[in-house]
This record gives C-alpha cells, structure tokens and sequence, in this order.
C-alpha cells in the first residue's frame, strides 16, 4: 500500500485545505496518509472533519521553509524537510506540498536522490489542449520543465524529452507519446544554440517516442505534441502565461454579469461556459511532478484548495502504482546510453 | 462526575448495540435491509475486534461478576439468527432485546419504527440492575442515537435529568403517550440511583467527525475501532496487557495492519484519551507479553515507539467531564443535519 507524506505548512487557509484533503483520502482511497505539519493545528482542525484515524498519522514539523532557501541552510524541522525524510525512508512513498516549489526541488534533490542517468529534475504541468489522447482520453498534454531547471543544456532538453514521454505514456497510456521542442520558429538557425543542439540530437536518433521537432507557442494548445519540452524559465513563463489567459477569461465573463442584456447572454452560455471553466480550472490537475528523483514528489500550487491537493493525491498513488519512477529512470538511461547524445 | 474507574469486586454490567457495534450490518438501502435480514448466522459477521474485546471482558474467571445485555434495534424475528450468531462467537448475553416492529407497525406506531430514543431509552432502563457496586460500560454506534440515548440514561441515574427535564426531551423527540408512560415510570424508579456508567463507546461506523460527540463530554469515547476501546479500558485497569494482545491478534488477522493499529493509538493520545506515559507503559507491559506471542506484537510495539516519538511533545489535557448536556440543543441539530440530508442531500458527516 502507498504511503502519501503530505505538507500541511501551505496551502489555502495556512495548510487546512491540505489536511482537508488528507482527511478525504483517507476516507476514500486505500492509502496510508501522514500529514506533516504542526500537531496542534491539525489535532484541532481534524476534530471537526470527517476522516479515518486509522489511516491518517500526523508528525509534528512546523519551521517555516523560505523561498529558494539554500539546502544547507534550510530549517531541519520544516515540514518539507521533514516531510522528505520520511518520504526518502520508504519506497512506497509519495511527497506533496505546495510549499515554495524551488526550496522543494533543492531539498527532494538533495534527500531523495537523483535518478541514475538523469543529469537534472524537471517539474512537469499538465496543460490543457483541444486534443485528447490515450485510452483514457485525456484532455491534457505535458510540459516540462516549468521552473525546476533553470539554465539547461542540451543534454537536459533530451533527458527531460524521455522523462516526459515516459511519464505520458504510463499516466495517460499513449503507447509511442509524440514529443515537441518548445521554439520560437519552425526553422532550427533561429533557434538558441542549446535547442538547435537538442533538436540536432532528438532528430537524428532512434527513440521510444516520436519526435516531432520544434514548436511554436501558438501550438501549444492545440494539442499535436503530447509533452512539450523546454527549460525551466520559459516552460514557468509559459505556464502562467496559459493560467493568467484563463484567468482572465473568466474575470471578463465574471464582469460581462454587471449589465442585465450581457447576464442573460451569459446565463445562455452558461452551460458552456461552465465546461469551459472545467477544463481550465488547473486544480482539476492536482500538480506538478517532480521528474528525475528517486520517489513520486508532487508539487501543487501555493494557493491549492483541497480539490486540487485531492487530485494530487489520486496522482501520486497512480504514479506509484503505475511504476512511472522506474518508467522515467528507464527512459532517460535509454537517452543517456547513446554515446552521441 | 466521576472520571474514576471500578474496583475490584464491582459487578459490571456491559451494554451493547448489535449493527454497526457488535456486527457489521449494512442497512442503509432496502435491499441491504432485506439482505441483513435474510443472512443465515455463519455469514454474519463481527465488527474487527468486537468479538475479542467482548470475549475478554467476559473472562470466564470475571464472569460472575460480568453481565452483558443486548439491545439492538433489529426486529425481534431476527432473533434465533443472532442468537446463533452469538453463539457461534461464544457469548453468551444475559439479557437480549430486539425491537418490536411488527407490532409498531399493526399498532399503526410507525414513528417507532424508526425513532430509537423511546425504545432503547426504555430498554436500558427496565434492565437496569440493582446492586451496591455497579458500573456500567456502554457500546454504541454513530450511525444512530447511541451517544444521545446513553448519556441521557447515564445522567437519569446520576440524577442531573430530572423528570421534567425528561418530559421534555421525550417530547422533542416525538414519542408516542405509551412510550413516554414507561419511561417518565421508569425514570421514578432509577431517579439519582447512582452514577454508574463510567464509559460510553461509539464505534464511527460511519466515520462521524468527533466533535459531534464533544457535547458529551469525556464519558463519551469515539473510537475507530476496538484496539481504542481495548487501550481505553487498559487504562482503566478493567483490562490486561494480554487481552490488548488477543484483541490485536483478532484485528491482525482482519487484515489490520500494524500501521493502521498504531495510527489509532496515535489518535487515542492527539485527542488526550490517553497520554504518552499510557503508550509507554503499555508498551513495556506487552513486551512481556511478546515472549509467549508472535510477530504482530512485536511489529505493533515497534510502531508504538515510533508513534511515541512523533507525539514526545504533546501534552494533551484529557478530554473535560460534563454535568450538564444540552440534549434539548443536541437533539434538534442531529434533527436539523438530517432533514437537511433529506431535503438537500448535504452529506451527513459535514
């Protein structure tokens, strides 16, 4: 049985909607639950939810973790840390937060391991497209990496490239997932070199996915590429580029209720529109993965609500059960095993 | 009140529920309902834990000085399937109670049907029994009024629920004149007799969130499963170590795990039900245990220490006794969740 470590120190209302959602799995997945956070807060908060005792063990840990703090420097008693040792002491286990996803990244590193054969980690969003796929029919595709890897080489493009495909083809079951480089043209030269060199590489070798080239932004949405690869400053440039266009949408259709003639227009839509929220709402989503260490970490979103801590929940019990780990340790040594890549 | 447990030499009289307390019985849906009742006894099944719990509070050695009654809301032509069942379990109870609905039903009384307050209220009280050292423990469920009914009956015998504060709870809950006739006559005779029931446990079928029992004060324990019950009454001194033990070798082979036993005992001592001391001791005492025992012990002592070491900072004050309970208030908002279950499908446990 997994064992999910989940951070109660974040999240909507200081960590609560967190344990919310802690208390929900507990009551409707076979999972075991460990809540890392601050004992009395969640001992007092708990009393007034539904939850199963029996499936739910709180370790008290109530540091504050700063944003981008250094390893050395980090709180040993954060609920991250702490949260990360426990993860890192069982093989079963999956860690969520929605703590600052760069101190997340430098600690998972640094007390989890890297994967063999995985020069750098990547956080990898799911983002909505016009095109499904897989047998699930999935309404998403996959980005990587959205801020864990700032400055990449080629190297890491085409590692993330299999560690992306990996990761698709286990969650979303497309069988050979059709890759994408993030670019700003169809045409190589005017491409930085680091692309162009990826580029160069992905093309020219034989890959357990299909390799699809460079793509344009505009693209993105559309849904051709299952994972779209790229550093770690434009792929978190891009996605919340993609969520503020969202958020606005419906800021605007939020506005257009003001005048009665545009109410009634929009309780017309309204069914659409409420689809349309669906489909875009990211905590529908859960979070984003860490790819590249040695245990499913999920990192969600600062301001997550329980639906969203839920979701990541279902995620990482499904990463685990599907073997995506050992699927992503085996698609970047298969990348990494050429000798000209 | 008393927080205080029994002596030695105490007769203790040990009330229990059937569904959802002592069996496992799903009767939310009519075809579960008909489903329950068309079980044979061999495919009944007890609560994990039940079974070893209520065996060991009925060693053999104790016995003359143990007596357990039954009251259970089931219809009372049930009574030769669960009759066998308990038998099959090895218990024997001193007194069983079923529920009369057939004649609720030709009596045109059908909010009896349904309604447990009068019936079991009724129940508890004409098997009282009478003698100079009495304790009573209570066993109950969330998915009914088990709560509400024992502490208004453990208050009608410590004399805080006087007649006509009964009259008009009896009257809130709609009680038909027969009904309320028995108990108000009930009440006269066990009036202020002695405050005698030293624990009321609610088995969270239904996984209620525990605050809802907090009105009740300390008397009344939530619990998870019976390995709670079982740490509860160790404290108490009511049980043994070695009784903790058959109670976890029964839940074990239910398929607990000792992760999942040593979460309760971690919830038991977050909710300052027990305290950390309690956990150590007990610990130290089932290592003796473990010489003569298998596997699942020494793995569960194991777990407890970790859960000791999570929790060395806690230091929980017990849960506080309570002299007066609002029943009046606590029957209308229990009232007040369930129409709006009905009429709004808002989920009961919110």
């Amino acid at each position: 049985m997994s064992t999910v470590v989940i951070d109660t120190c974040a999240g909507q209302e200081d960590g609560r909607e967190a344990l919310a959602a802690a208390a929900i799995a507990s009551l409707d997945l076979d999972l075991q639950i460990v809540v890392v956070g601050d004992e009395g807060m969640i001992t007092a908060a708990l009393q007034g939810i539904a939850h199963d005792a029996e499936r739910l063990r709180v370790v008290h840990a109530c540091d504050v973790l700063p944003e981008d703090v250094n390893v050395r420097a980090a709180p040993p008693r954060s609920s991250v840390a702490v949260g990360l040792e426990l993860t890192a002491r069982d093989p079963d286990a999956i860690f969520i937060s929605a703590g600052p996803p760069g101190s997340i990244v430098s600690l998972a590193l640094h007390t989890l391991g890297r994967l063999p054969a995985v020069p750098r980690a990547a956080l990898a969003a799911v983002y909505p497209t016009l095109r499904h796929r897989g047998p699930n029919d999935d309404p998403f595709a996959l980005l990587l990496d959205v801020g864990a890897t700032i400055e990449c080489n080629s190297e890491h493009l085409v590692c993330f490239a299999a560690m992306g495909a990996a990761y698709a083809s286990k969650i979303s079951g497309v069988e050979r997932p059709r890759v994408g480089l993030l670019a700003n043209g169809s045409v190589s030269s005017a491409t930085p070199l680091r692309v162009r060199e990826a580029h160069a590489r992905l093309r020219d070798r034989a890959l357990p996915f299909e390799y699809l080239g460079l793509m344009r932004g505009d693209q993105v949405t559309h849904g051709d590429a299952d994972v779209i690869v790229t550093d770690g400053f434009s792929g978190d440039v891009l996605v919340r580029t993609l969520e503020g266009v969202a958020a606005t949408a419906d800021a605007l259709i939020r506005r257009a209720e003001e005048r009665f003639q545009w109410r009634l227009g929009v309780q017309m839509l309204g069914g659409g529109i409420a689809k349309l929220r669906e489909f875009t709402d990211w905590e529908n989503y859960g979070g984003a993965p860490l790819l590249g260490v040695d245990r499913p970490v999920i990192v969600t979103q600062g301001n997550s609500g329980r639906r969203a801590f839920v979701n990541a929940i279902r995620l990482g019990a499904k990463m685990q059960r599907l073997g995506v780990i050992e699927a992503v340790a085996a698609g970047a040594a298969a990348v990494a095993e050429e000798p000209d890549l | 009140m008393s927080g205080e447990w029994m002596g030695s030499g105490h007769l203790l009289h040990l009330r229990w529920d059937l569904d959802k307390t002592y069996l496992r019985t799903e009767f939310d849906s009519m075809k579960d309902l008909i489903k329950t009742y068309r079980q044979k006894a061999e495919d009944k099944v007890a609560v994990s834990g039940a079974r070893a719990l209520l065996q060991a509070l009925l060693d053999p050695h104790e016995r003359r000085t143990r007596r357990v009654t039954f009251v259970s809301g089931s219809p009372t032509q049930m009574r030769a399937v669960l009759t066998r069942k308990l038998r099959l379990d090895g218990i024997e109870p001193d007194v069983f109670i079923l529920k009369p609905n057939l004649g609720n039903i030709v009596s045109g009384r059908f909010r009896s049907i349904r309604g447990q307050v009068g019936y079991k209220l009724a129940a508890l009280m004409r098997t009282y029994v009478e003698a100079v050292h009495l304790d009573e423990l209570l066993f109950g469920d969330d998915a009914e009024q088990d709560a509400f009914i024992y502490s208004l009956y453990a208050d009608i015998l410590a004399g805080r629920v006087d007649a006509v504060q009964l009259a008009s709870i009896l009257a809130a809950c709609k009680l038909y004149r027969q009904e309320v006739d028995e108990v108000m006559a009930l009440h006269g005779r066990l009036f202020n007799t002695g405050d005698a029931v030293r624990r009321i446990f609610i088995h969270l079928e239904a996984r209620s969130p525990i605050d809802r029992f907090a009105p009740y004060g300390a008397r009344a324990v939530p619990i998870y499963n019976y390995l709670q019950a079982a740490l509860v009454l160790h404290q108490g001194e009511v049980l043994r170590a070695r009784d903790i033990v058959t109670v976890l070798e029964a839940m074990s082979q239910a398929g607990y795990t000792p992760e999942r036993l040593s979460n309760s005992v971690q919830d038991l001592v977050r909710r300052g039900v027990v305290q950390v001391a309690d956990v150590e001791r007990l610990a130290a005492e089932l290592g003796a245990v473990e010489t003569t025992r298998g596997r699942t012990v020494s793995t569960f002592i194991r777990r407890l220490r970790t859960t000791v070491a999570d929790l060395e900072h806690v230091r929980r004050a017990s849960p506080e006794w309570i002299e007066e309970i609002n029943y009046l208030g606590l029957y209308h908002s229990a009232r007040f969740r369930r129409t709006r279950h009905r009429f709004f499908g808002i989920p009961l446990l919110d």
